[in-house]
């Protein structure tokens, strides 16, 4: 019945025009940019680099980084507030940022690492090269559709699987450890910028 | 025993393909990976500060009615900016690679070989018939390319835009609130933001005071509008 539907929709003319207008103006966004081979061989070691080594923890790395640079200053121009909310408001930026950007790295390094250590293949091997003997418990998140452990794709795989576990303990420390660790760091961040004149929170 | 036994049974099946499922689709996809799990992230710390303002009961049923439509709001931006722009992102950067704009020396040499027309065409896929070295060269290369683009597109969004709409929108709603303030004078329901002056309320900005009050009553008197 829904492959019915789905072959009429796909199939109607007006799904037609809206496809071809859509590629239309995809083409015309890809033809603004030109054509390009990465002759230099550093740059394509750089892109295969990143494919390898870049995964979430290293990307809520860079965006805790990024973050830094950018975000803090956004609310020191925000007009709407006074002078002094814009102080704390900078401050407390500043504290959620490094908290966040520290537990987030941690425990999704964590949560990978234990994925890793519990998604053994027939063909994984310890440190010493020796066969790693399977068990239920080290084969609890393997796939078996995946040949290769030292495969992109398995390695892919497992940095997911860990992402995924990672956010689920991540709603649970965002309460026990990001929220207090924030509330702390912005208290020290208003302290060390002068704090402010009418603190009524105490 | 049999009917748990099916049940088990059909649960470690649905399990495996679950895991089977993931493997396909993040395997070769890193980029898409970035952006499905940064989705997730921002869903689950969304309902987090909602199911905190709907538990928290220090704060009055009549500010919650309030509230927990603004966390939706809230997270409705936050979660739509991140897709948008990461999602674009990452769909020109694996489209500039797949129809061949952006090419390595090595698939230069094999879209030559193979004869492959109409480079840089929306519809054009040059990994259509690869196999063996050239395929994995090829996963790599968009791997990275694709990690690349993600990674610009949530900087983008979250560093970015999203800081800037939500400042505006809380900018906003604070007015909203100051100008629900000035109308029930006589009966505040959410603590500061404004000023008696004889015996009528003058809007004047938000003072430390308040932000920490107002953020104290959204927010558990911690901050939880966190990515996590």
């Amino acid at each position: 019945m829904v492959a019915k539907i789905t072959s009429f929709i796909t199939n109607s003319s007006v799904y037609r025009s809206i496809k071809a207008g859509g590629q239309k103006v995809q083409q015309a966004f890809y033809d603004v940019i030109p054509n390009k081979v990465i002759t230099s061989e550093k740059w394509q070691k750089r892109i295969e680099w990143v494919n390898k080594e870049i995964s979430t923890p290293e990307n809520r790395l860079i965006l805790g980084a990024t973050a830094l640079m950018s975000q803090p200053f956004i609310d020191a121009h925000n007009k709407s507030v006074d002078n002094d909310t814009r102080k704390v408001s900078v401050c407390r930026t500043l504290a959620k940022i490094i908290a966040g950007t520290f537990t987030g790295y941690f425990i999704r390094k964590g949560c990978i690492k234990a994925i890793d250590k519990w998604s053994k293949l027939p063909s994984s091997v310890d440190k010493a090269g020796n066969k790693i003997k399977l068990t239920k418990l080290n084969t609890l998140f393997s796939p078996s559709n995946a040949l290769s452990d030292i495969s992109n794709a398995f390695v892919q795989y497992k940095n997911a699987l860990g992402t995924i576990l990672a956010l689920g303990v991540m709603t649970i420390t965002n309460f026990v450890i990001d929220a207090p660790l924030t509330k702390f760091l912005t208290n020290k961040f208003v302290a060390a910028a002068g704090g402010v004149k009418h603190d009524g929170s105490k | 025993m049999t009917v748990l036994s099916n049940l088990a049974e059909n649960i470690s099946k649905n399990y495996m393909k679950c895991k089977n499922y993931l493997y396909t689709h993040y395997g070769e996809n890193p980029g898409k990976m970035l952006v499905h799990t940064g989705v997730l992230g921002w869903i689950l710390s969304s309902a987090a500060q909602v199911l905190a303002v709907v538990v928290n009961d220090k704060i009055p049923a009549k500010e919650k009615m309030f509230l927990i439509p603004q966390e939706f709001a809230d997270a409705g931006v936050n979660i739509l900016s991140f897709y948008l722009v990461t999602n674009s992102f990452t769909a020109v950067g694996n489209k500039l690679v797949k129809s061949g704009k952006l090419l390595t020396p090595k698939l230069k040499n094999f879209v030559e070989e193979q004869k492959i027309q109409d480079l840089g065409k929306v519809t054009t896929d040059i990994s259509k018939n690869m196999s063996g070295d050239i395929r994995d060269h090829f996963m790599k290369f968009k791997g990275g390319v694709s990690i690349i683009a993600s990674t610009l597109g949530s900087i983008l969004s979250c560093n970015i835009i999203t800081p800037v709409l939500r400042n505006q929108y809380a900018a906003r709603k604070q007015k909203e609130i100051l100008a629900m303030k000035d109308k029930n004078s006589s009966e505040p329901s959410v603590p500061g933001a404004v000023q008696k002056a004889s015996k009528h309320f003058t809007i004047r900005p938000l003072s430390m005071a308040d932000y920490q009050k107002l953020a104290y009553m959204k927010f558990s008197g911690n901050s939880t509008n966190m990515r996590i």
